[in-house]
């Protein structure tokens, strides 16, 4: 039997780097698919999705809102065609309903232990319509390695560097942010895999630099310095979310191969500040996140942060304006103050200005969030900003003894396309 | 379980629902009599300690649930949603009231529309 496994395109930020990572929702499915089968995987952000009359059934992994119309209209020709479609992933469960309307078949929640009998269910023609898992979360020692296998991993280099692929050492998380749908989620609680996979899969994967994808590593004191401590000898470098702010935690990262963070910057505290440097002191860099658009901010409030953030010396700076996402609280306060004037998906994006904000309007924020960019990279680009981090971690890789050189047969390719 | 100490002013019993995909809820509910024979609920997003679907993103549904466990006529209904204030420094976690209006379908509430209401205008209805 074989499986079509699709993870739909979509358009990038114009200000974004050109950088295409290997996906991790397709490949923690596919480890749960039965060994018979065969699975024929597409990211049709780095090739071209071939639609034929091969597969027996047709998946769809969706990760982001922006990638749903496209996952639909794929599903709609598959299905013009008698074939049946299944979709997954974190899109599908944020419009479930809608995409109903487009498969055969949608898969909410985790996969583990549940997809022997989703196939089984499909070979007796017997496909239900909803496989619905939200509120009960698997055991998470049945979370295994990744199929990475399923990845053509030449599509993910640029110019011979190779990107980092995703792993993830726990689900769920204790905070409920205002924009954020984790809670719906699932993950209303914290969830950590067994130290000794997460090592298990660590030490399977051929790339030594990797992101770890978990919503935050800062959920619980004792499993993140066990994790650390367990990472150490595999000499991996990584780029994660939060790491928790106490020095002894910082010390065992840092030991452990932390190459820089994803860190929320709300404000221009001297917590913040102080924050930064912390993370510098221990030689971790550190990638700001800056949301522009919240209720609590005016024109001039932007404008200081963007100019604190030059301040602080910040390794890179990442800026999205507010989204409202379904099934988060962004989402149903706008609502109610009949804010949200856009419901085209894929203008959620988190670049474009899709609700009307508190203190300006749609048009000025979207000015506030280039001249955030502009400002940021105006004396030094983004691409020169990553290289400094480029730089800095194959310098420790040179001195542990895990440096692996560019490619030089891909130099002229860049995930997949001929460059110069 | 315990009803919250800060947000026990506009409930007196939690209620439970069942949310998106049935996902088991829960809000904080009073329902006021009123002297003009109109019944008032006032739900209350109760946040973690909702395992659920939040009292917004169900509204409709959870609006029908309520009447009907009343046994109240969707003319003489009148529902209130409630976030409590949770003294948090974020701005969005403030005290806020929004009376609801539906269409009736014959069955159940649909199209919700918000209005703003000011704790005074709650507690007015409230005597009313």
């Amino acid at each position: 039997m074989k499986f079509k496994l699709i993870y739909p395109r979509w358009e990038k930020l114009d200000d974004q780097t050109i950088f295409n990572l290997p996906p991790h929702g397709p490949v923690v499915m596919a480890a749960e698919i039965p060994k018979d089968i065969e699975i024929d995987f597409t990211d049709e952000n780095v090739e071209t999705l071939i639609i034929d009359e091969t597969p027996d059934l047709v998946g769809i992994s969706m990760m982001l809102t922006t990638q749903v119309k496209r996952g639909w209209a794929i599903a709609d020709m598959y299905r013009k065609m008698g074939k049946k479609v299944i979709f997954g992933g974190i899109s599908t469960m944020l419009h479930a309903e809608e995409t109903l309307l487009h498969a055969d078949s949608i898969f909410l929640g985790e996969v583990e232990g549940r997809l022997e009998q989703v196939f089984a269910d499909f070979r007796a023609n017997n496909l239900k319509k909803v496989y619905n898992f939200l509120t009960t979360p698997p055991d998470m020692a049945l979370v295994g390695s990744a199929r990475r296998d399923i990845l053509k991993k030449d599509l993910y280099y640029h110019k011979g560097y190779r990107m980092v692929d995703l792993f993830h050492a726990s689900r769920g998380c204790r905070f409920d942010c205002y924009p954020c749908a984790v809670r719906y989620l699932g993950g209303r609680g914290f969830r950590p895999r067994p130290i000794d996979k997460v090592v298990e899969e660590l030490s399977q994967m051929d790339n030594n630099r990797l992101f770890i994808v978990d919503n935050s590593l800062a959920m619980d004191n004792k499993w993140e310095k066990d994790l650390f401590r367990a990472m150490i000898p595999l000499k991996k470098k990584w780029v994660s979310h939060t790491i928790e702010d106490k020095d002894d935690v910082l010390d065992l990262a840092a030991q452990a191969g932390a190459w820089y963070v994803y860190q929320a910057i709300f404000d221009t505290s001297d917590y913040i500040r102080d924050r930064i440097k912390r993370y510098h002191d221990h030689g971790i860099g550190v990638e700001g996140t800056i949301l522009l658009g919240m209720d609590n901010q005016t024109e001039d409030d932007i404008r200081r942060l963007i100019d604190f953030l030059l301040e602080i010396d910040l390794d890179l700076a990442e800026f999205t304006v507010l989204v409202p996402f379904p099934h988060t609280k962004a989402h149903s306060d706008l609502l109610k103050q009949n804010r949200i004037f856009d419901t085209n998906w894929d203008n959620y994006n988190a670049g474009k200005v899709v609700y009307q904000p508190k203190h300006m309007s749609p048009e000025k924020l979207t000015e506030l969030y280039h001249y955030a960019w502009d400002t940021f990279y105006k004396d030094e680009p983004q691409t020169q900003k990553m290289f400094n981090l480029l730089d800095k971690v194959m310098q420790r890789e040179v001195a542990d003894g895990t440096f692996t050189p560019r490619r030089r047969e891909l130099r002229r390719q860049s995930f997949g396309k001929k460059v110069e | 379980m315990e009803i919250n100490p800060a947000f026990n002013q506009y409930m007196d019993r939690y209620f439970e629902f069942a949310g998106h995909w049935d996902s088991p809820s829960k809000c904080g509910l009073l329902v006021v009599q009123r002297k003009d024979g109109k019944v008032l609920a006032i739900a209350t997003e109760i946040y973690r300690q909702n395992p659920g679907t939040p009292v917004t993103e169900w509204c409709a549904p959870l609006a029908t649930q309520i009447m009907k466990s009343l046994a109240c006529a969707p003319e003489k209904f009148i529902f209130v949603e409630h976030t409590p204030d949770l003294k948090s420094k974020l701005a969005f976690y403030e005290e806020t009231f929004d009376l609801l209006d539906f269409d009736w379908n014959g069955e159940s509430f649909a199209n919700p529309r918000w209005t703003r209401l000011s704790s005074e205008q709650v507690i007015q209805m409230m005597g009313e």
